[in-house]
C-alpha cells in the first residue's frame, strides 16, 4: 500500500530551493559552525550508521517529508537514546539554532521540511533510531513506545496478545508512533474509534531545554491541564516526543465487509448519510470514485464493479450478532439509494481484497501519472455531496485528472490530483485546483485539513479558518509551552514573514 | 468602581461574558465560575464576584445528520440529552452524579462519567469550543467537523481546564447514535477482572459486594456475553460522590487494599466503588476517613478530589499543584489571573 517513487530530476528553475542545491558549496555562520562542533561531541559522525550528517547527501535525503515541500537543513542528528536527544537540542538552543524533529516522514504538509524563520537553516533532528517498544502492558491494555517505532510493529506486537492498536494511518507499514502523535494521525478506523489523541494515554515530551515533561498518564483527570492533548497534532513545534503510552483495545471478535457499487456519486454520498444517522455507526466507510475504481482495478485486481460511478467500503466491527445486523442494515441502505451492486465479503480473503484496492490507491496512480498531489480536506457529512460535486467540476475546469478517495464516514476527502510537471504551466494549474478544493471545504463550513496536518502547506490557509483572537491564543499557548520559538519555527501557525514559495520535488506520496 | 465582592453577573451571551470580565478587571477582582452547582458550586468557596453561565441558554443548532449538535454552556446536559434522545442520538457525557451539571461544567471539569470506559473521555467528544480568555479575549478552537487538525488543540485544553483559562460559552459535541439495548448485569462477587471475558463492556463498576457491567450490544451478543462471563442482570450501581480518587490504574488494587485496612474501612467509615480499567475509585465516608484515602492515594501516586463541600476537606490536595507548564499556559491566558486563581488551593 506504499509505493515511493524516486525520480533523479532535480527541481525545476522555477522552484529552486531557497537554500544552497544538493552538491553546492555553504558558508557556515559563526554559530552553525560552533553547533556541528557540540553534536561531533554527541553523535558518531562516520559510518553508514553515522549519527551525525552534515555532508551533502547525508542531508539531501532529509530535505523534505513526504510533501512537495523542501529545504536543505544545516545538519540531521540521528540520536539513539534520551540523553543524546537532549543533548542535541541544548546543543541547538544555546546557539540560537532551530530544530525540525522528524521521523519516518510520511508527512503531507511538509510539517517535516526544515525551514527556519528568516532563512536560518535548522538541524533536522530524526527520531527514528529510538524505536523499542518499552513495555507491552497487557493487563493494563497500553504500551509505552519510542517515538521512532512503525505503527504497524505496534499493531503485530499486540495482535499477539488479541490486541490491537486502532489509529491506522495507510501510512503506517512506514509511519512512527511519534509521527502519528505529532500529527494527531487518523486513519480508515476513525469514525467510531476516533483519532490518535484518543488513543494517547501520556506523552514524554523534550523541550528545547532537554527536560523531558510527562505528559498526563498517571492520574487521568482532577487538576491540571490537558497539556498531553496539546501536545497531540502539535507537529514538532512544542518540543521533541520522545515517548508515549499509547491505549490498547481488544481485537474485535467479528469482523463484517460490504462492497457496494453506485450509478452516482450523488447516490453513494446520499448512502453515507443514511449509514451516519442508522442505528449502529459503522466503523468505517470508503468511498472511491469511477476514476480511482478504474485505475486501482487495473492495478488490484480487487474486484470493485467497473462501470460503477462510485464505490462504497463498509466495515462493522464487534461482536457477531451486530456485525451482522449492520451488514444487513448496510445491504439495505445501499439498495434503497439505487446501489447496482451490493458484495458481502464471504470470507476474511474476499475482505482482504477489497480492501487491497483501497489501499493501492497510491501506488496505481504511480503507475499511471509521473506525479500527483494528494489534498486532504473535511467537509461536516451532509456536505459530502457537494463537495464531490464540487472536486470534479474543478478537475474539469483546470483540465486536470482528479480521483477521489473519501473516508466518507468522517467527511474527510483526499482528492488526488494527477499530472505531469513537464507540461507548461502545469504546476501552476494543480495548486490552482488545490487551493480551490480547499476554498471549497471552507465555504462549506468544513476545514483544511482532517489528519494530514497544517506543517507548511496549510499554515497560510489558517487565517481564513481563524479569526485574530482565535490565532492570538494559539500562539499565547505555543509560546507558553516553547519559548524559545526555535521548535520547528515556521509550522502550523501563519508567519508575518510570508509565504514560503512552494517548491517542488517529485517523491512518492502516502494517503 | 463601585464594584463589591457580593457582585455576580448573568451574561447571555460571549460579549456580556467578556463585558463581565471587564468589569472584573476594572475592580481588580477575580472571579469564580458557576454552572448549575453540580461541581465546581460544591467546591469549597469564598465570597467572591461570580460569573455565572446559567444565561447562555440553550441549543444554538442539532444538525443530526452531521451528528453533531452545537450548544451553549449554560444549557443542562439533561436539557440536551432530552433534544438528542428525540433524535436517536447521544453524547456520552452524561453527569457523574447529580442531575444538574450543565454542558459549560461538565467540560470545565471534564470527570469520567460511569460510560467513559467504553465511550472514552468527555474532551473525545469536543469538535468546537468557543471561550473568552481571562484576558479577555472570545476565541474559537476547533470545528464543526468531526476530524480536524487545524491549529493546535484548544479544545482538549479547555476541555478539564476547571474555569481557570477561559469561560466556555458555547461548545459543539460529536454525537451517536444511542445504544438502543442497554442493560446492567452483575457478577456475584465482586471481580473486577470480569472485563477480560467481555468485549469492549460500556461499563465496569466495582463495589464491595459484586461488578457491574452493562453492555448495550445487540440483544444477542449481549445475552452470550453475560453468560460467558457468569453475568446476571442487576440494577446500575450508584456510586459514592464524595470523594474520587484517580490513580493509575495498575495501582488500583493497591489502594483498595490499603484504604480497606482496618483503621479506614470495616467501622463503615469508608464506602468504595472502582473503576479498575479507568484507574478511578468513588468513595464516600467521614472527613477523617476521606483525609486518610487521599494520604493513600498520594502514595500510589495518584490524587483525590472532594466533591462534598460539608466534608470541610479542601477539594484538592497538595498533589494537584499545576506544574510549571501547566502555570505557564494560565500566565499566557489568564495574566492578571481574574480566574479563579484559588482553583488548586482550596
Amino acid at each position: 500500500m506504499l509505493r515511493r517513487r524516486q525520480r533523479a530530476a532535480g527541481p525545476s528553475g522555477a522552484h529552486a530551493p531557497r537554500h544552497g542545491d544538493v552538491g553546492e558549496d555553504r558558508s557556515l555562520t559563526p554559530a552553525e559552525t560552533a553547533v556541528l562542533e557540540r553534536l561531533r561531541a554527541v553523535l558518531d559522525t562516520t559510518g553508514l550508521q553515522a549519527g551525525l550528517r552534515t555532508g551533502h547527501f547525508g542531508r539531501a535525503t532529509y530535505r523534505r517529508d513526504a510533501s512537495f515541500l523542501n529545504a536543505d537543513p544545516l545538519a540531521v542528528a540521528l540520536p539513539q537514546t534520551i540523553e543524546q536527544t537532549a543533548a542535541v537540542l541544548r546543543a541547538c538552543r544555546e546557539h540560537g539554532i532551530p530544530v525540525t524533529p522528524r521521523a519516518a516522514g510520511t508527512g503531507l504538509a511538509g510539517g517535516a521540511t526544515p525551514t527556519g524563520e528568516g532563512g536560518a537553516r535548522p538541524v533536522v533532528i530524526s527520531v527514528a533510531r529510538m524505536d523499542r517498544l518499552r513495555e507491552l502492558d497487557v493487563a493494563n491494555r497500553r504500551a509505552w513506545v519510542e517515538p521512532g517505532l512503525v505503527n504497524a510493529r505496534l499493531g503485530r506486537a499486540a495482535a499477539a496478545h488479541g490486541l490491537r492498536f486502532a489509529p491506522d494511518p495507510a501510512s503506517q507499514l512506514a509511519a512512527t508512533l511519534g509521527g502519528n502523535v505529532a500529527t494527531n494521525a487518523g486513519g480508515i478506523h476513525v469514525l467510531t474509534y476516533g483519532v490518535m489523541s484518543q488513543h494517547v494515554l501520556a506523552v514524554e515530551l523534550m523541550d528545547l531545554e532537554g527536560e523531558v515533561h510527562l505528559l498526563d498518564g498517571r492520574a487521568p483527570e482532577q487538576g491540571g491541564l490537558d497539556l498531553r492533548g496539546v501536545s497531540v497534532g502539535s507537529e514538532g513545534t512544542l518540543g521533541v516526543v520522545v515517548g508515549a503510552c499509547l491505549r490498547l483495545l481488544p481485537a474485535p471478535p467479528a469482523v463484517g465487509t460490504l462492497l457496494a457499487g453506485f450509478p452516482s456519486l450523488e447516490a453513494a454520498a446520499a448512502t453515507v448519510a443514511a449509514l451516519v444517522t442508522s442505528e449502529r455507526l459503522p466503523d468505517a466507510i470508503e468511498l472511491m470514485d469511477a476514476r480511482a475504481i478504474e485505475l486501482v482495478e487495473g492495478y488490484a485486481q480487487a474486484g470493485y464493479p467497473q462501470h460503477a460511478a462510485a464505490v462504497l467500503l463498509i466495515e462493522y466491527e464487534g461482536l457477531p450478532a451486530g456485525v451482522t445486523e449492520g451488514v444487513a442494515t448496510a445491504a439495505r441502505l445501499a439498495a434503497e439509494h439505487g446501489a447496482s451492486e451490493v458484495i458481502p465479503a464471504a470470507d476474511a480473503a474476499q475482505r482482504a481484497r477489497i480492501w487491497k484496492g483501497r489501499k493501492a490507491v497510491a501506488g496505481a496512480i504511480a503507475k499511471q501519472a509521473p506525479d500527483f498531489y494528494l489534498q486532504d480536506v473535511v467537509v461536516p457529512r451532509s456536505r459530502l455531496g457537494e463537495m464531490l460535486d464540487a472536486v470534479v467540476a474543478i478537475g474539469e475546469r483546470e483540465g486536470l485528472t482528479i480521483l477521489n478517495v473519501v473516508h466518507a464516514g468522517d467527511g474527510n476527502l483526499h482528492p488526488f490530483v494527477l499530472f505531469d510537471r513537464r507540461e507548461p504551466a502545469m504546476l501552476e494549474r494543480v495548486f490552482a485546483a488545490g487551493h480551490d478544493i480547499v476554498a471549497t471545504a471552507l465555504r462549506l463550513d468544513g476545514t483544511v485539513t482532517g489528519e494530514h496536518g497544517v506543517g507548511i502547506e496549510k499554515r497560510d490557509f489558517l487565517g481564513q479558518v481563524f479569526d485574530e483572537d482565535d490565532l492570538a491564543v494559539q500562539k499565547a499557548v505555543r509560546d507558553a509551552l516553547e519559548p524559545t520559538r526555535l521548535a520547528n519555527p515556521d509550522k502550523v501557525l501563519p508567519t508575518t514573514v510570508g509565504c514560503l514559495e512552494a517548491r517542488m520535488v517529485p517523491e512518492g506520496a502516502w494517503v | 468602581m463601585g464594584v463589591t465582592a457580593t457582585t455576580s453577573w448573568r451574561p447571555t451571551d460571549t460579549d456580556e461574558v467578556a463585558a463581565a470580565l471587564a468589569d472584573a478587571r476594572a475592580a481588580d477582582q477575580a472571579v469564580e465560575i458557576r454552572g448549575a452547582g453540580s461541581v465546581l458550586d460544591r467546591l469549597p468557596g469564598g465570597d467572591e464576584p461570580t460569573i455565572t453561565t446559567r444565561g447562555l441558554d440553550g441549543i444554538v443548532a442539532h444538525v443530526p445528520e452531521d451528528l453533531i449538535v452545537t450548544v451553549r454552556a449554560g444549557t443542562l446536559v439533561r436539557e440536551l440529552a432530552g433534544e438528542l434522545a428525540a433524535h436517536g442520538q447521544e453524547c456520552p457525557i452524561e453527569p457523574i452524579g447529580e442531575d444538574g451539571a450543565t454542558v459549560g461544567g461538565r467540560l470545565a471539569t471534564a470527570l469520567a462519567g460511569p460510560r467513559q470506559l467504553g465511550a472514552g473521555r468527555v474532551r473525545d467528544w469536543v469538535l468546537r469550543v468557543r471561550f473568552v480568555t481571562g484576558g479577555g479575549r472570545a476565541a474559537t478552537a476547533g470545528g464543526v467537523t468531526v476530524k480536524d487538525v487545524t491549529g493546535y488543540d484548544l479544545c482538549r485544553l479547555m476541555t478539564g481546564s476547571w474555569g481557570t483559562l477561559g469561560i466556555i460559552t458555547e461548545v459543539t459535541l460529536k454525537l451517536r447514535p444511542v445504544p438502543r439495548h442497554p442493560r446492567w448485569f452483575a457478577t456475584e462477587a465482586p471481580d473486577p477482572q470480569v472485563f477480560r471475558r467481555l468485549y469492549r463492556p460500556a461499563a465496569v463498576v466495582t463495589t464491595a459486594a459484586r461488578t457491574h457491567v452493562l453492555l448495550e450490544d445487540h440483544p444477542d451478543d449481549t445475552a452470550a456475553q453475560a453468560a460467558a462471563a457468569g453475568l446476571a442482570p442487576a440494577e446500575s450501581p450508584v456510586l459514592p460522590a464524595t470523594a474520587r480518587a484517580a490513580l493509575d490504574p495498575a495501582a488500583v488494587a493497591g489502594f483498595l487494599a490499603e484504604v480497606g485496612r482496618e483503621e479506614i474501612g470495616p467501622d463503615g467509615t469508608l464506602e468504595v466503588a472502582s473503576q479498575d480499567q479507568l484507574g478511578l475509585c468513588h468513595l464516600d465516608g467521614t472527613a477523617g476517613a476521606i483525609r486518610t484515602a487521599r494520604a493513600v492515594a498520594e502514595r500510589h501516586g495518584g490524587r483525590l478530589l472532594v466533591l462534598d463541600p460539608a466534608l470541610g476537606v479542601p477539594a484538592f490536595g497538595p498533589g494537584h499543584g499545576p506544574g510549571p507548564l501547566t502555570r505557564r499556559v494560565a500566565a499566557a491566558l489568564d495574566p492578571d489571573a481574574r480566574l479563579a486563581p484559588w482553583r488548586w488551593e482550596r
